[in-house]
């Protein structure tokens, strides 16, 4: 995949400092994520991935720093403003509304957003989800949930969508089901921020990458040269030769 | 023994008190249940709606007319002070909402004391009211006959907005997971406002009718708060028809109860109440952890 460097990008992050009380979590963290492209955000446990989707959505407000989306600032405002300028999010552990349907949980989402995406879309696009649409989403499997989380993150018509550690808790082969649904948002031209434990996965989506190591950006460049270079993950994640080849994914026919 | 005849009115008696204690306490678990606000205060705004109603029909207002006014100004009386102190708690500990809810609770009185003085005024039914309707086996005052008719429509109203709206969806996702709710696109301080206005609505619609039958005087309120707040802990947050049931129960049991022990007839809800705590701890209907 080439470096897609696009005019005037869609979410520019600059200088960000996000702390919870007084333990600091990011530290001048800066990056960018054009129109249409898609960005791997990677790094170990506890890095500050999940802390910076926080930051960018207002969930946790920044200390310092600018968030600006489309040209507006967004940083401090609250969730639903920002919401509603057209960020999607797809959660961490998917957090579904449990005792409500499928189709309540779209319904949810539905925030006045106007665009290609409705629900009769979400649910033609997610056949699966048009199936379970009056069952429990506490009662849907892992997979199952993940692809409604990223169906309800859609309903909004987001031009932006975080996602957070899509694969986590999946079995490989929802896991790819998951990818390839992500891969098709990407050519309908929906860019994805996408924080992942499992950074060659990751990697093979993203157009570009960055590396967050205890709260600090320490790689950013092309995702296609940082997948070849498995040494340089190695070295950014401290991950061992088992770890690196044991989240590859499977060869390629 | 009883005869059969003193049995009957008895229950019907109940059932209309245990139809008071539900719709207070679906206002009050509304409240709890999203905002985790102990809203001591339930009360005063069920004498307030009354006292306002009181002032309309005692200048020549039609009893209808505030039945239907009253509650909405006391909602709105309500809102007013949810936006400006109550809120500021939010996400603390209970207490402090639980504080300044009883403070409040205490200034309200303090109001009525002075304007309406701590005596009982006299606040009856319209007349089209006041007779008695034959049931077939008995006779039963007409005022208690709309006072369930009102209820039942009240909770058929409510069960329907929070199905069916858009509104009542939010509402219900965002007992579940605010956090989430907010980052979907839904401004939860708007929810927060209009789910306490909607609770203090209900009470203001009780509150109007039960000063029709029970008496207004400046801590009336109080006494359907008790049992409310009861019906609540037997019941578990969080169930509309728990609710609706648990306050049947008391009233019927409070109500049964003069008849037997009269004495016991205050007692007998904290019996039930101590009984379903040590068998089941979070309530007949509650689920697990919905307090967080």
């Amino acid at each position: 995949m080439s470096e897609g460097a696009p005019a005037g990008p869609l979410l520019v992050v600059e200088g960000l400092n996000t702390s919870y009380g007084k333990i600091s979590i990011l530290r001048d963290v800066s990056f960018a994520v054009g129109a249409g492209e898609v960005v791997a955000l990677l790094g170990l446990n506890g890095a500050g991935k999940t802390t910076t989707i926080r930051s960018v959505l207002g969930l946790t407000p920044p200390r310092s720093g600018s968030i600006r989306f489309d040209g507006l600032e967004i940083a401090g405002r609250p969730p639903y403003r920002v919401a509603q300028l057209g960020v999607g999010y797809v959660p961490e552990g998917r957090r579904m509304f449990k005792d409500l349907t499928t189709l309540e949980n779209l319904q949810l989402a539905e925030n006045g957003r106007r665009g290609d995406w409705t629900i009769a879309r979400v649910l033609e696009h997610l056949p699966k989800l048009a199936e379970l649409r009056s069952r429990k989403a506490g009662r849907l499997s892992g997979g199952e949930q993940e692809m409604l989380a990223i169906g309800r993150a859609l309903v909004s018509n987001p031009r932006l969508l975080l996602v957070d550690e899509p694969s986590q808790g999946l079995a490989p082969l929802i896991v790819e089901d998951v990818y390839r649904i992500l891969a098709e948002l990407k050519a309908h031209g929906v860019a994805i921020l996408l924080v992942e434990q499992n950074a060659l996965l990751a990697l093979k989506l993203a157009d570009r990458a960055f590396v967050l190591d205890s709260g600090k950006i320490v790689y950013s460049g092309s995702a296609s040269e940082l997948r070849a270079d498995r040494e340089r993950i190695r070295a950014l994640m401290g991950l061992t030769d088992a770890a690196v080849e044991a989240a590859a994914p499977p060869p390629a026919p | 023994m009883l005869e059969h005849g003193a049995v009957a009115p008895q229950l019907f008696n109940g059932l209309v008190l245990g139809a008071f204690y539900a719709i207070v306490a679906i206002g009050l678990s509304l409240i709890m249940n999203l905002t985790g606000t102990i809203n001591m205060a339930h009360g005063s705004f069920m004498t307030l709606a009354g006292y306002l109603a009181y002032a309309m029909v005692s200048r020549g207002t039609s009893f209808w007319f505030a039945l239907l006014v009253a509650p909405i100004i006391a909602l709105i009386v309500a809102v007013v002070i949810e936006r400006t102190l109550i809120r500021r708690l939010y996400g603390r500990d209970p207490v402090y909402s639980l504080l300044l809810t009883f403070g409040l609770s205490l200034i309200a009185e303090g109001i009525y004391h002075k304007v309406f003085t701590a005596n009982s005024v006299p606040f009856s039914p319209p007349p089209a009211l006041a007779g008695t309707v034959a049931l077939g086996f008995m006779n039963f005052p007409a005022y208690r006959l709309f006072i369930v008719f009102v209820l039942v429509v009240v909770f058929v109203l409510l069960a329907l907005f929070l199905n069916y709206t858009r509104f009542g969806l939010r509402l219900r996702a965002a007992v579940q997971d605010t956090e989430m709710i907010t980052a979907l696109g839904t401004n939860t301080q708007v929810l927060y406002a209009i789910n306490f206005g909607l609770g203090i609505l209900l009470a203001g619609i009780a509150g109007v009718l039960a000063s029709g039958l029970l008496g207004l005087n400046p801590t009336s309120g109080n006494t359907l708060l008790m049992p409310a707040f009861v019906t609540v802990i037997i019941c578990g947050m969080g169930s509309l028809y728990g609710s609706l049931v648990g306050g049947l129960l008391i009233g019927v049991a409070q109500s049964l109860m003069t008849l037997f022990i009269p004495p016991a007839s205050e007692v007998v809800m904290y019996v039930l109440m101590a009984v379903v705590l040590t068998i089941r701890p979070r309530g007949l209907f509650g689920e697990e952890g919905v307090f967080g």
